[in-house]
């Protein structure tokens, strides 16, 4: 919301209180201001001048050449195109080199010196509308002013004015802060200064009769009808127009311009209809019928349901309640008959409306804040005294329509000056206290307990309990004047959160030892990767009113997220390492209270340029990502799992049916671990064609499963006392074998004696035949009594030939 | 005194150690002379053919020869491996501008580095460390934090909705921890929540629909406006390493009564920038005294204890603390940010 300086002193006197300094009070006491601008900058470089010589442009015939006094003993020439330029002429001049509000949407553009058909042109003669106060550009802007020439215009015509911005957002909880009027209030308090009287009289009407209003819903408060006649519409006087273009609204005609600046002064949204186009039988306010329609004044036709509130007149809608006035009623510049209305209606109401019709306009925002229904009766007073000051003819035919089931909200709050200081902390005399409340308008009666009285702008919605009244103390008295406090408590340490601890501990693995990259990604995957990844048809959370169309899916696990991002990196990186922690929603987990079920995880991708064929390892990238998964399981402490490849179905769409395995924790469901190579039919799919093509190992970790999984007992053991005998032992074994079987045959075969298997090679050729493989493995045997022999070594080999028969397979001898 | 033989055949020795030139040639030497079948060896296997009151004389000479020859080997060989250092410390092919081999470490998402510094500051005054839904019921995020459905206070939040009977949304806030904390702790207590909030907002440099804060809540006996102030400024110094110059100002939210905002002192500019959007202050930190309603929802006597929370900004003290001019960068998975932390 804009606030202008000069309005305020409408209602406050600011003499020694600078615009930049009512800036800062607000912010520090009130509301949170956006920004602080001077109104029309530009109006302090154009400055008021004379035409002194008028002349015919000698090559063309609707120009004209002018020597323009702009005092101080400057003349300039300018070319002008303006029809009613003539001598004598006092008008506003711009100087080559000012910046105009005259390029695209009001933006400034820098005036440049220049030659028209030959002539020279040292400046401009303005248009109204090229300094941006009003339409009008038939002509120059001919000046009414004795100011002395070259005297900047926002002086000579007192338009200077500052402009404060407000944040909405700030202004939720206080309705009566939507006008200048209220703003005013808190300068006022703020300073200890009164606040200017409003006139608060109607004056009387030709006939006693009320002008007729029926409210057949709870939905509207109160409304007020005023029928006025003998208005001559036509447009504003200036100083009307310039409040209105210092706070942004452009001026129309007077009933509209009065309309807007009620409801901008006093934050009271009201509404003129041309009483011509309304039935002789009044209004009545009631609930739309389902289906009804009515032409807004924007020119749409609106349908409504039964949960809107309107405004109709012999039956037929003219205006949708607290939102927008209805086409077919609007005040013309012919209007001479009006029905002025200013009501009080239900915040939700108008807010439901405005959200379901995507229609917020300044009067909807203003009645979903809960305005006070006392406030329509002196807003109307403060409408008619002011048309009545512009137009003293205006009549007034019937008595003021009232109607509504209403009260009055003020209430009484019981205040203990002692909590306000418990609260705050800090020791705010009584005097203060009260000293405070009364400059916000609030009755104080001082006591054992003191009574508050809340007046009724303030009690529609902000101030309920004993501690609104507390920040109403706090924020005036000022939170950067409380003194500083430090928490006492019983030194105890913090309950351990195990999963944190978990999750930082696997992070610094990651980043660390792992060489890994921590990744975020947001939670949504978008329909297309989904649909790469043959992910589309699983359940999702899903949002209704997504970013952008087709990014509405909450993920179900982290994996496709960093498969997202692949094809991007590949453009830059030739290896990716990236892990992310993070959650996934099932809706078939969903709890009885609504809530999705959670899985929190860690999604791994690996990817690399394709090695040559030949090379030793067949998928270096899945072996290493699953070296990197099992050191997870295992630098959490988790026993070591039993790894098995994943069954047909089983492994998740983006993984290679093949080429999947997966560990899995005792009792529970899903796995524990899980580590592929990504399906070779999906590279294209997400983008890794051509030049970015390579090879990709994806993985994941569930910390859920992993927290419960059973714990390793202690990780030392003893340092070996007596010599090991180091082995290097190679098995062939039929392929589908797998590894962890040829390590437990050679953890048999040395009974006890195994200290340590390393797999150094996987072989496979013609040599061996086919459908078979070589494992090749250094071992360690050693033993904590005694040094072991060359017969140890041999009972293990022999026990080891008999243990790769029973595989399939046999001990290789070369 | 050696004999004119054993001198001669010293004096040989002596000639071929100094003759050689590494440790190959050293080690025929010795074998040549001091070997089984070597020189001296045969000296001494000749002693049983000569008398026997000759044999000891005889015996010692071999024995001295023996020594020598072994004293001028030890010396050769000392000898060749200083010259050997020696060339090995001035035959140097060596760049010393060359860097040195890089080393391909990993990294920490910066919001991760962040939020594990606050989460130590805080975990050092006492707080626990709590988590929470980032998929929410409309219960926690609004309803039990004083915003009533159809309340103007939601319009505030850019909710993601994941129903059309608003039940179910991504959470606007870490504020919904508040209830979950009120419902599983007994005051006193203080905790922290870091986490993943979403708004419906257009993404540009400066916003993002996914960001991250860190909810604070104390609750306690005579817990006040003055603690609440006083426990941000203790952790912004913990955090900046200096004392926080703050601005304290009314804001308005539901939950907390009186509601403040707290602002810090740009550390980019001092004449206003494009990051404090030329005001010299950074939004920071929402906070306030818990709201009476919310604490009677979390069932907490509000006539005995009183209690503060506030939402510390996360992705905006990241950006800050890193000087990162684009907040889309958070959350790109991109490696050319990544690699940088």
């Amino acid at each position: 919301m804009l606030i202008s300086y000069r309005w305020l002193q409408r209602h406050v006197d600011l003499a020694g209180i600078t615009p930049r300094e009512v800036a800062e009070d607000l912010t520090i006491h009130t509301a949170e201001v956006e920004g602080l601008a001077r109104f029309a900058p530009w109006l302090d470089d154009v400055v008021v001048g004379r035409v002194v010589a008028h002349g015919r442009h000698p090559d063309a015939d609707r120009l004209s050449v002018n020597r323009v006094d702009v005092g101080g003993g400057e003349c300039l020439s300018i070319v002008c195109g303006a029809p009613n330029v003539g001598q004598g002429q006092t008008v506003a001049v711009a100087r080559a080199g000012t910046m105009l509000p005259t390029g695209e949407d009001g933006s400034l553009v820098k005036l440049k010196k220049g030659r028209v058909r030959g002539q020279e042109s040292q400046g401009m003669i303005c248009s109204v509308r090229e300094l941006q106060l009003g339409d009008e550009h038939a002509g120059i802007w001919v000046l009414d002013t004795a100011a002395p020439l070259g005297t900047p215009i926002a002086r000579a015509l007192g338009l200077e004015d500052w402009v404060v911005e407000i944040d909405n957002k700030s202004l939720t909880n206080r309705p009566d802060l939507w006008g200048h009027r209220g703003i005013a209030g808190e300068i006022a308090a703020i300073h200890g200064r009164p606040l200017r009287p409003l006139e608060f009289a109607l004056p009387a009407a030709d006939s006693p009769a009320h002008y007729p209003v029926r409210v057949e819903t709870a939905s509207c408060f109160r409304y007020l009808g005023l029928p006025i006649d003998g208005v001559a519409n036509g447009p504003s006087p200036d100083w009307l127009r310039v409040l209105l273009l210092a706070v942004g609204q452009r001026p129309i005609d007077l009933l509209v311009d009065l309309s807007n600046f009620v409801m901008l002064d006093l934050g009271q949204p009201n509404h003129l209809f041309d009483r011509d186009r309304l039935s002789p039988a009044g209004i009545e306010v009631r609930d739309a019928r389902p289906g009804e329609t009515m032409a807004t004044l924007d020119g749409i036709e609106r349908r409504f349901s039964s949960a809107d509130m309107l405004i109709c007149s012999g039956g037929a809608p003219v205006a949708i309640a607290g939102v927008m006035g209805g086409e077919a009623a609007r005040v013309e510049a012919s209007t001479t008959r009006l029905l002025l209305e200013v009501a009080s209606f239900h915040p939700t109401t108008v807010r439901r409306t405005s959200a379901r019709l995507g229609l917020r306009t300044d009067a909807s925002t203003r009645f979903e804040k809960y305005l006070d229904p006392t406030l329509p009766a002196l807003a109307a007073a403060h409408l008619v005294a002011i048309l009545r000051a512009i137009q003293p003819q205006v009549a007034f035919p019937q008595a003021l329509g009232d109607a509504g089931d209403w009260t009055d909200p003020s209430r009484t709050i019981d205040l203990r000056p002692d909590r306000v200081r418990e609260v705050l902390g800090a020791a705010i005399p009584d005097a203060e206290i009260a000293r405070i409340l009364a400059s916000l308008g609030f009755g104080v009666a001082r006591g054992a307990l003191w009574r508050i009285e809340v007046p009724a702008a303030r009690a529609t919605k902000d101030i309920a309990i004993e501690e609104d009244l507390i920040e109403e103390v706090g924020r005036m008295y000022g939170y950067g004047r409380l003194p500083v406090q430090r928490i006492r408590a019983d030194v105890e340490p913090p309950p351990r959160e195990h999963r944190r601890l978990l999750v930082r501990r696997l992070e610094d693995r990651l980043s660390g030892a792992a060489r890994f990259h921590q990744a975020m990604t947001h939670s949504f995957q978008s329909d297309a990767l989904l649909a790469a990844l043959r992910l589309a048809s699983l359940p999702h959370v899903e949002v209704v009113n997504p970013v952008v169309a087709g990014y509405s899916k909450v993920r179900r696990s982290i994996v496709p997220s960093l498969l997202g991002v692949l094809a991007e990196n590949r453009r830059h990186r030739a290896e990716i390492r990236l892990y992310e922690i993070g959650k996934g929603y099932l809706p078939e987990g969903t709890d009885e209270r609504g809530q999705p079920g959670e899985r929190h995880e860690i999604g791994l991708v690996w990817a690399a340029p394709r090695l040559d064929p030949g090379a030793h390892f067949d998928a270096p990238c899945f072996a290493r990502l699953r070296g990197v998964v099992e050191d997870l399981v295992a630098h959490a402490g988790a026993e070591a799992p039993r790894w098995r490849r994943t069954a047909p179905g089983e492994a998740p769409p983006w993984a290679h049916p093949g080429k999947t395995v997966l560990a899995e924790s005792p009792g529970s469901a899903g796995p524990l671990a899980l580590v592929g190579e990504l399906e070779p039919g999906l590279h294209g799919a997400i983008g890794l064609a051509g030049e970015l093509d390579c090879q990709v190992a994806a993985g994941l970790v569930s910390i859920d499963l992993l927290l419960a999984h059973p714990r390793r007992a202690g990780a030392y053991r003893p340092l070996p006392r007596f010599p090991g005998v180091k082995l290097d032992v190679a098995l062939a074994l039929p392929v589908d074998v797998p590894a962890g079987d040829a390590a437990a045959a050679i953890e048999a075969a040395g009974k006890g004696l195994v200290q340590a298997i390393e797999l150094f090679d996987v072989y496979r050729g013609e040599t061996l035949g086919a459908g078979r493989k070589s494992l090749a493995y250094h071992v360690l045997l050693q033993s904590p009594e005694r040094t072991l022999t060359d017969a140890d070594a041999a009972r293990f080999l022999a026990r080891l030939e008999r243990g790769a028969a029973e595989l399939g397979g046999e001990l290789r001898r070369d | 005194m050696l004999s004119p033989e054993a001198e001669s055949l010293h004096r040989e020795a002596r000639e071929a150690i100094a003759a050689c030139a590494g440790e190959d040639a050293l080690a025929a030497v010795e074998r040549a002379y001091l070997g089984k079948n070597g020189a001296v060896g045969r000296m001494l296997a000749a002693i049983k053919d000569v008398p026997p009151a000759e044999r000891p004389r005889r015996g010692q000479e071999a024995n001295a020869l023996k020594e020598r020859i072994g004293t001028a080997l030890a010396a050769r060989r000392a000898e060749l491996e200083a010259a050997r250092l020696e060339r090995e410390r001035r035959a140097v092919d060596f760049d010393p501008s060359l860097p040195g081999r890089p080393l391909l470490a990993g990294s920490l998402h910066p919001v991760t580095q962040v939020t594990r510094e606050l989460e130590d500051i805080f975990a050092s005054m006492g707080y626990s460390i709590l988590d929470g839904p980032e998929v929410e019921l409309d219960y926690y995020n609004f309803a039990a934090l004083n915003i009533p459905a159809d309340h103007p206070a939601r319009e505030m939040f850019d909710t993601f909705w994941c129903d059309r009977d608003e039940h179910l949304l991504l959470r606007t806030h870490t504020s919904p921890v508040q209830m979950r904390a009120l419902e599983r702790l007994t005051p006193p207590f203080r905790a922290i929540v870091p986490g993943r909030c979403f708004r419906n907002e257009t993404v540009d440099a400066s916003h993002e629909h996914t960001f991250h804060q860190m909810e604070g809540l104390v609750v306690g006996e005579g817990i006040t406006l003055g603690h609440l102030i006083g426990t941000m400024k203790t952790f912004l110094r913990e955090l900046f390493q200096r004392e926080p110059e703050v601005r304290l100002r009314p804001g308005y939210f539901p939950f907390v009564e009186p509601g403040l905002e707290l602002d810090a002192r740009c550390p980019f500019c001092t004449a206003g920038c494009s990051v404090c959007k030329g005001s010299t202050w950074i939004e920071l930190c929402p906070c306030g005294m818990v709201h009476p309603t919310v604490l009677r929802y979390g069932h907490v006597d509000p006539a005995r204890y009183t209690g503060f929370a506030f939402g510390l900004g996360l992705s905006r003290l990241v950006m800050l603390r890193f000087g990162i001019d684009d907040i889309r960068h958070l959350m790109s998975g991109d490696l050319r940010f990544l690699e940088q932390f």
